[in-house]
């Protein structure tokens, strides 16, 4: 899980013409290494939370910004565990559906 | 009051980039109105579009800010690009930044952008919504994306008076300069509808012209087959300059700026008063801000989209104005482009700056035969040459927002065409 994670993580972020030639899972995510901006950043927020699953909060996109590749990938694998954990103990209930439309 | 001369023109137009392709081409009477092509947004939607060159992202814009950026921002920063360029100003260099202004205007701002991310939603809830959306597609979004690449940080604006906003960027740009809160503000408009939703409800609205086997003869203003517009792409930016700034840096210019009028039907959503007095006291209102008599007007660039109520309002305003006999030359360039809707008004003042500051004007496309109430001294079939000692270009909106623009040869130190200065 962890490296498909990683592989998305740095997909996104190329595909937003960031240069992901040297990255390594030490690179900060924000000004000390890729230097993604607030909007990239929420954008792959949104692309993580659509593609897993996870769910966000406002205080948890400003920790992003300090954390290197391997820690936001970590935070995500933590997330999808929850989750999963989550939706084993309500088995026999619907599955959860984070991307639903609320209205 | 200070003298307000266009020291620069950038165009993204169906008839290209460059001002003079553009204007050699109306003068050619070449159109830029065809089909959509397979793969196009609006292929099978319309049968015919003014369709203007594909702006690539990476040549106006650094790589990491193209994500979620409309076309109708990227055609506005090519378009001010060019203008700046073609005008030899660098903002900082030769202008003061807080006394440069931006104001370029929208109709319908990024709705294509704005529909592609609904369908998004309805598909995958909130998490399919980029939060590019907003910074990509905002009505104000093409003059604040020039300001940030430009770094003009006086007053700014984008006014979206539908297929009057260009025109009225403008005016914004002469009210700016002419009460001494600007030197420089670089001024037009930008529309990108040639997708499917808007295609249809204009359709739907029975605006479009339509039953033309070959597109290239659908718009037709003031002519007696016309039977509704062409929706027409693009954007033109000019800078306008306080005349004294420009001859000290010894910029040239193509025309002055020397009054407007604008007006507002207060009738009808979408239709136009039938005995165009809002059209005819909007200008009225630009002579007499000029102190011009109707006498001294050699040719108005029409609005002239090629509806059958928007012509004969038009035709009878101009009567109005001028008398139904001895009225200056007309002709509208949407034969050739279709209508541009909130660029149209900026578009159409380079097209009547250049026919200025040329001595030449050009025809209206496919207007073979003056339809009935449209009796004008249209020039049509070929271009006819004329030293206009002042024109006006009129735009006139959905929601009854009427701009008329007011136009003479350049009074700066040096023009660009020698013509302007030759004439007696």
């Amino acid at each position: 899980m962890h490296d498909e994670i990683r592989a998305f993580v740095v997909n996104a972020v190329r595909d937003m013409n960031y240069d992901v030639s040297e990255v390594t899972g030490d690179t900060d995510l924000g000004p000390a290494g890729l230097d993604l901006e607030s909007l990239a950043l929420a954008e792959l927020a949104v692309l993580v939370e659509d593609e897993f699953g996870v769910t966000f909060g406002t205080d948890d996109m400003e920790s992003t910004a300090l954390m290197t590749l391997d820690q936001f990938v970590a935070e995500v694998v933590r997330q999808v565990d929850g989750a999963a954990a989550h939706a084993a103990s309500a088995a026999g209930g619907p599955a959860e559906s984070p991307a639903a439309d609320p209205a | 009051m200070s003298g307000v001369t266009i020291t620069g023109v950038g165009l993204v137009t169906p008839l290209g980039r460059k001002p003079d392709d553009f204007f050699e081409g109306l003068l050619a009477g070449r159109t830029g109105v065809a089909a959509p092509p397979p793969g196009h947004a609006a292929h099978g939607w319309l049968a015919a579009a003014g369709l203007a060159p594909a702006i690539d992202p990476m040549e106006v814009l650094p790589p990491k800010e193209v994500r979620g950026v409309d076309r109708f921002v990227l055609m506005a920063l090519a378009a001010a690009d060019d203008a700046l360029a073609d005008a030899g100003l660098v903002v900082g260099r030769d202008a003061d930044p807080y006394r440069t202004a931006v104001a370029v205007s929208t109709g319908g701002a990024g709705l294509e952008s704005f529909e592609q991310q609904s369908h998004r939603r309805l598909e995958r809830g909130r998490a399919g919504v980029s939060p590019y959306l907003l910074p990509g597609m905002l009505a104000n979004m093409g003059s604040a994306r020039i300001a940030i690449k430009h770094g003009i940080r006086g007053y700014s604006s984008a006014i979206a008076t539908a297929c009057a906003a260009g025109a009225q960027g403008i005016v914004e740009a002469i009210r700016l300069i002419s009460a001494g809160d600007a030197d420089v503000v670089v001024c037009g408009g930008s529309e990108s509808p040639l997708h499917p939703t808007i295609a249809s409800a204009f359709s739907n609205a029975r605006a479009l012209a339509e039953g033309w086997a070959d597109p290239a003869e659908a718009s037709r203003p003031f002519d007696a087959r016309r039977n509704g517009f062409v929706l027409g792409e693009g954007s033109a930016v000019l800078v306008l300059e306080r005349t004294e700034h420009a001859d000290a840096r010894g910029a040239a210019g193509y025309a002055d700026l020397i009054g407007w009028g604008a007006t507002t039907d207060a009738h009808h959503p979408t239709a136009p008063r039938a005995d165009g007095e809002g059209a005819a006291a909007c200008m009225r209102g630009a002579l007499t801000r000029a102190g011009l008599t109707p006498r001294d007007i050699g040719y108005v660039n029409a609005h002239g989209t090629g509806t059958k109520l928007g012509d004969a309002a038009e035709t009878r305003a101009l009567h109005t104005v001028f008398g139904a006999a001895d009225g200056p030359a007309v002709s509208s360039v949407k034969g050739a482009t279709g209508h541009l809707l909130g660029a149209s008004g900026a578009v159409e003042a380079v097209a009547t700056a250049l026919s200025v500051a040329r001595g030449v004007l050009p025809p209206t496309v496919n207007l073979d035969t003056p339809g009935p109430g449209c009796e004008l001294d249209h020039v049509h079939g070929a271009p006819r040459q004329a030293a206009v000692q002042a024109a006006l270009s009129n735009s006139f909106a959905f929601g009854g927002h009427n701009i008329s623009l007011l136009f003479a040869p350049t009074s700066a130190a040096t023009a660009r065409f020698a013509t302007a200065t030759t004439v007696n």
